[in-house]
């Protein structure tokens, strides 16, 4: 047994060696690819609307380009797209441009070589920023390129249930949610008179991407449209993010909010009587009378200055991509102006694009609910394009789910060693 | 079962009835997942343990076939699982023969290889295995790909062994004196004898990929390849929201993935039962 | 497991050696020398041998390279130097509180599950081994939840467990508040509840077997030299389930130190605030997530090496008189 046990070790060690050696073909870049025209594949979200989106938006290119024909599939589901796009990254079998890249991913998808460098099309740099105006330069990588397209946001709004309110005895046309104030006084009276068991139900689990829902649209708004790290280093662990942060744990404390996790949506079942959301959701939200209300800050700032998270979704070609040529040019062709339009019609999720309400008048003219978003789709905060963006924002999620939602330790002192670590994290390459 | 005579009347009645709640206790989690996926609203409370008839329907099932097509997904659980248990009882037997009766060079290396490998947690293998599989021999989406990790059970051929320990070697030995060669060996004398063996360790390895979720949903990308496992995951964890009653169709789709295994278990659990007492894994 | 192999191994052996007629003369063939006696083994392990070597050797080889360097994942034609590191992964996940703690978690699960299991299945395998009444029910009812899929049944346990679920009504007032797969305190006992639920089936089955093969005249000799009931079982049945004892603590070890899918599904991803986390959670957190190999890789080989120590004491610990 003990000889076995030395070869044994002897075998794992040689395997390890050979491990070494494997792998690591090379094929270097040519810019003939970027004018190479071809099939190509996309990947969309599998949100109904989207797809329906996608399907128009294929067939209307396939119908013109029968010898570029775009395939589309739902993306794959995963816990996060960002761990499917990251796989697939790895293997080399990601679509050619995936149309549900979060910005989150992208430092991670830049360093792995996965994304091609939309800036070394000669119209790219200037297509993006014509499009989106100056917010694009949020989604610039570090060197100053552009590795993904700003594509639509979801500006995350309080979604109330107006039968809810109705039934707590708070006006349903204008229940008071502008300060902090109000916000916990309105959510205990929901409560309290039991119109429904809870408030408002964010996910309470320890996901990394959970604080894009709960903390960051309000830290955003509070702090006047700061990231959650500037210029290499932590923003929140001052007395904006702390006012934040005391504002939940005494939502958790007092029972407003549910602390695990919920299976199905609890405002749409009317669990909870309001909802941190974009306008993506309403789609789900079908019958339901609901209002909106732009996020809470501590003092009430007026709805025009009011920051909140984009929770935007953009659009990467990816290095696997052969026939460059076609996928920039359909690229382009799926966020013109006709295409964003029938996105925003189909899905009412706001398109990154300058002056969203002047270049769709009839459509927020109809309807007056989606103009709230567009409004606030000019003040979003995106997620900082940082190395290491994942771990920074499980850092973050640990921290809060202990010191927030469980009430444990001192709120101050959480936030300074998370902003210690992610300070860290951010600094390493 | 010599306890049968000397244990007082009273004492089995005891140790029936506390065997009897046992199973209840056992039983019940499985018993509230079917009920959970008959009825039409959710209802925590205890009243909802019983299957009110004016609360069922079998809409939830409908709701989940629609979003993850259930037919599909259990054929690719079907075939990810045949093959599997084909490979491993074929080549299991073999490994598992040579192990326990033939001297060759390596079989101690590779026995310690086996022990050993029960020690790794599969999740340190997947990374590299991804890579090797998907991005070298462009494996992904492909039932290969999926089934590969999964196509031997080590444990089965562990089950092999034993059993082929368990025969006297000189069976073999007379046959090998008679000049038969291994392989009709292995047909003839070896392989009828452990006939058992196959059904228990069949159902050890049908558990495994039936109920495997993390590799299959690494490896498929399409959601036409995915087995059932990973199709209800993913819906728990991302589509249930847009339903009308999430919780039931999840444990829709929860049933449709327990059942296939439980019945399997039922039909053959006296076989199964009865292999482990004549020859089965003795410790 | 390889108390397993030592305690089967040696009869058999022995028997082989004594049944084999003795060869002609001292020597052997340069052939045997270099194949073994029967080469015919080399062919029929060799598929075997091969699947071995490719879908473990060679990856956990990978694995083990990778923990030494600073290895990352890029797409294919994308080359990043990847330099040896020493010892400084190892350093990072030694340093990190986060993975400090998920070894501890897992102990506190180990030290709930194995008694558990261990206690648990052996006292229902005595019982059910002396039902003479509705046996395959009563074992089919103990096996449904190890033949279920985890996936399946932690949906359902999510839903008797949560605040206003089935447990917590039945408990009323004495309920834990947070509920339990949130709770700090009870996230990892419940774990470890369910595990013991969702696995007793199978060490059931190996006690089962072990009891079937006890003899029965050892208990009329045992009955007849004037023993109680329990001195009968102390002396016959414990030492015959011995070797199924250790089997059983090993793989409830094993299994118990691989634990993911529980912290991943059951407590969302090993809330509440990491205290349900486990070594192959952040594995997969670090590797798959975090795109963080080289340490996911070094979280593996520290666990392996965990077990195999752990195995090794428990085996020892078990054997023993």
């Amino acid at each position: 047994m003990k000889r076995s046990l030395i070869i044994l070790i002897a075998t794992l060690a040689t395997a390890s060696l050979l491990a070494a050696c494997g792998g690591g073909s090379s094929s270097s870049q040519t810019s003939d690819k970027q004018t190479a025209k071809g099939p190509i594949t996309i990947w969309y979200s599998n949100n109904p609307n989207e797809v329906k989106w996608g399907k128009q938006v294929v067939a209307t290119w396939n119908a013109a380009h029968p010898n570029e024909k775009v395939t589309a599939q739902e993306i794959p589901a995963g816990s996060s797209s960002e761990e499917v796009i990251g796989a697939a990254i790895t293997a080399g079998n990601t679509a050619d441009l995936i149309y549900n890249t979060s910005p989150v991913g992208v430092p991670q998808f830049q360093k792995q070589g996965g994304l091609v460098d939309l800036s070394t099309f000669p119209d790219g740099t200037k297509y993006i920023e014509s499009r989106t105006g100056p917010a694009a330069a949020q989604y610039a990588s570090a060197d100053g390129d552009y590795y993904q397209l700003p594509w639509k946001s979801n500006p995350v709004m309080v979604f109330y249930n107006k039968a809810i309110m109705r039934k707590a005895g708070i006006d349903p046309n204008n229940p008071p949610l502008a300060t902090y104030d109000e916000f916990l006084a309105t959510a205990r009276t929901i409560v309290k008179s039991k119109a429904a068991k809870y408030a408002i139900y964010p996910s309470p689990s320890s996901e990394f991407y959970q604080s894009w829902f709960d903390f960051y649209p309000l830290y955003a708004a509070e702090s006047g449209g700061k990231q959650l790290v500037e210029n290499g280093a932590s923003t929140f662990a001052d007395k904006d993010g702390t006012t934040v942060a005391e504002l939940w744990r005494t939502i958790y404390a007092e029972k407003l909010a549910g602390n695990e996790p919920y299976t199905g949506d609890a405002f749409l079942d009317g669990t909870a009587g309001m909802a941190l959301a974009g306008p993506w959701a309403i789609a789900s939200y079908g019958k339901m009378d609901w209002g909106v209300a732009p996020v809470p800050t501590s003092a009430g700032m007026t709805p025009k200055e009011t920051y909140t998270f984009a929770d935007s979704k953009n659009i990467g070609m990816y290095s696997s991509c052969k026939n460059q040529g076609t996928a920039w040019a359909f690229l382009k062709f799926s966020t013109s102006p006709k295409e964003d339009g029938a996105l925003l019609q189909t899905t009412g999720q706001m398109p990154l694009r300058v002056d969203l309400t002047k270049a769709y008048p009839a459509y927020f003219a109809k309807n007056p609910a989606y103009s709230m978003f567009a409004e606030q789709a000019s003040r979003t905060v995106e997620v900082p394009n940082v190395s290491n963006p994942v771990e920074v924002w499980q850092t973050f999620r640990d921290a809060w789910t202990g010191a927030v939602i469980f009430g444990k330790g001192d709120i101050t002192s959480a936030l300074k060693d998370a902003a210690a670590a992610i300070d860290k994290l951010v600094s390493q390459k | 079962m010599s306890d049968l005579q000397s244990t007082p009347r009273w004492r089995r009645i005891v140790s029936m009835t506390l065997l009897t709640l046992g199973a209840l206790v056992f039983l019940f989690p499985f018993y509230y997942m079917v009920v959970g996926a008959l009825q039409t609203k959710r209802n925590p409370s205890l009243s909802g343990a019983i299957p009110w008839p004016s609360n069922l329907t079998l809409n939830n099932f409908l709701d989940i076939n629609h979003a993850i097509n259930l037919g599909r997904s259990l054929l690719n659980s079907g075939i990810f699982t045949g093959v599997v248990v084909i490979c491993t009882i074929f080549f299991g037997v073999l490994a598992g023969y040579a192990l326990a009766t033939l001297h060759f060079r390596g079989r101690g290396l590779l026995f310690a290889v086996v022990l050993l490998l029960q020690a790794v947690p599969f999740q340190l293998l997947m990374v590299p295995l991804y890579v090797m599989l998907v991005r070298n021999f462009r494996m992904g989406d492909t039932y290969v790909g999926m089934i590969l990790p999964f196509a031997i059970n080590s444990v089965a051929v562990l089950i092999f062994r034993q059993f082929f320990l368990q025969v006297p070697q000189e069976m073999f030995d007379a046959a090998r004196i008679d000049g038969a060669g291994e392989f009709r060996i292995l047909r003839s004398i070896a392989v009828p004898l452990v006939r058992p063996a196959i059904l228990t360790a069949a159902l050890v390895t049908f558990i495994g990929p039936w109920n495997e979720f993390l590799w299959p949903f690494l490896i498929t990308k399409k959601q036409s390849m995915q087995p059932l496992a990973v199709a209800v995951a993913n819906y728990t964890q991302t589509g249930a929201g847009f339903h009308a009653n999430p919780m039931g169709s999840i444990l829709a789709g929860s049933t449709v993935l327990a059942i296939p295994a439980v019945v399997l278990f039922i039909i053959f659990q006296r076989q199964f039962a009865e292999t482990h007492s004549s020859t089965g894994v003795k410790g | 497991m390889p108390a397993e192999t030592a305690h089967r191994r040696a009869p058999g052996s022995r028997r082989t050696v004594a049944a084999t007629p003795a060869p002609g003369g001292q020597r052997r063939s340069r052939l045997e020398f270099a194949l073994g006696r029967h080469p015919a083994g080399l062919l029929l392990a060799a598929p075997y041998a091969l699947f071995v070597a490719a879908v473990f050797v060679y990856p956990i080889g990978l694995g083990v390279w990778m923990s030494f360097h600073d290895s990352f994942f890029t797409a294919p034609g994308v080359s990043v130097p990847q330099p040896f590191v020493g010892l400084d992964n190892y350093k990072a996940v030694l340093a990190n509180p986060a993975i400090r703690a998920s070894f501890v978690h897992v102990a506190e699960f180990l030290v709930i599950n194995v008694p558990l299991t261990l206690v648990f299945s052996l006292l229902l395998a005595t019982a059910l081994n002396s039902v003479v009444h509705w046996r395959g029910f009563m074992r089919v009812s103990y096996y449904v939840p190890y033949v279920t899929a985890s996936v399946a049944t932690i949906t359902v346990w999510m839903f008797m467990f949560n605040s206003s679920g089935i447990v917590n009504q039945i408990l009323g007032p004495l309920a834990p508040d947070p509920a339990w797969l949130v709770n700090r305190f009870w996230a990892m006992p419940s774990i470890a509840l369910y595990v013991t639920w969702k696995q007793l089936g199978f060490f059931i089955l190996l006690f089962l077997a072990a009891l079937q093969n006890v003899p029965k005249e050892l208990h009329e000799a045992a009955a007849m030299d004037g023993a109680s009931r329990w001195q009968g079982y102390r002396a016959v049945t414990l030492p015959a389930v011995r070797p199924a004892t250790t089997l059983v603590v090993l793989l409830a070890i094993i299994t118990g130190a691989n634990l993911f899918t529980e912290p991943y599904l059951l407590t969302g991803g090993g809330g509440p605030n990491g205290a349900s986390t486990t070594p192959v959670f952040l594995l997969y957190q670090q590797g798959i997530q975090q795109g963080k190999p080289a340490i996911a890789s070094a979280i593996g080989v520290l666990l392996v090496i965990g077990v195999l120590i752990i195995t090794y004491a428990s085996r020892k610990l078990t054997e023993r008189e």
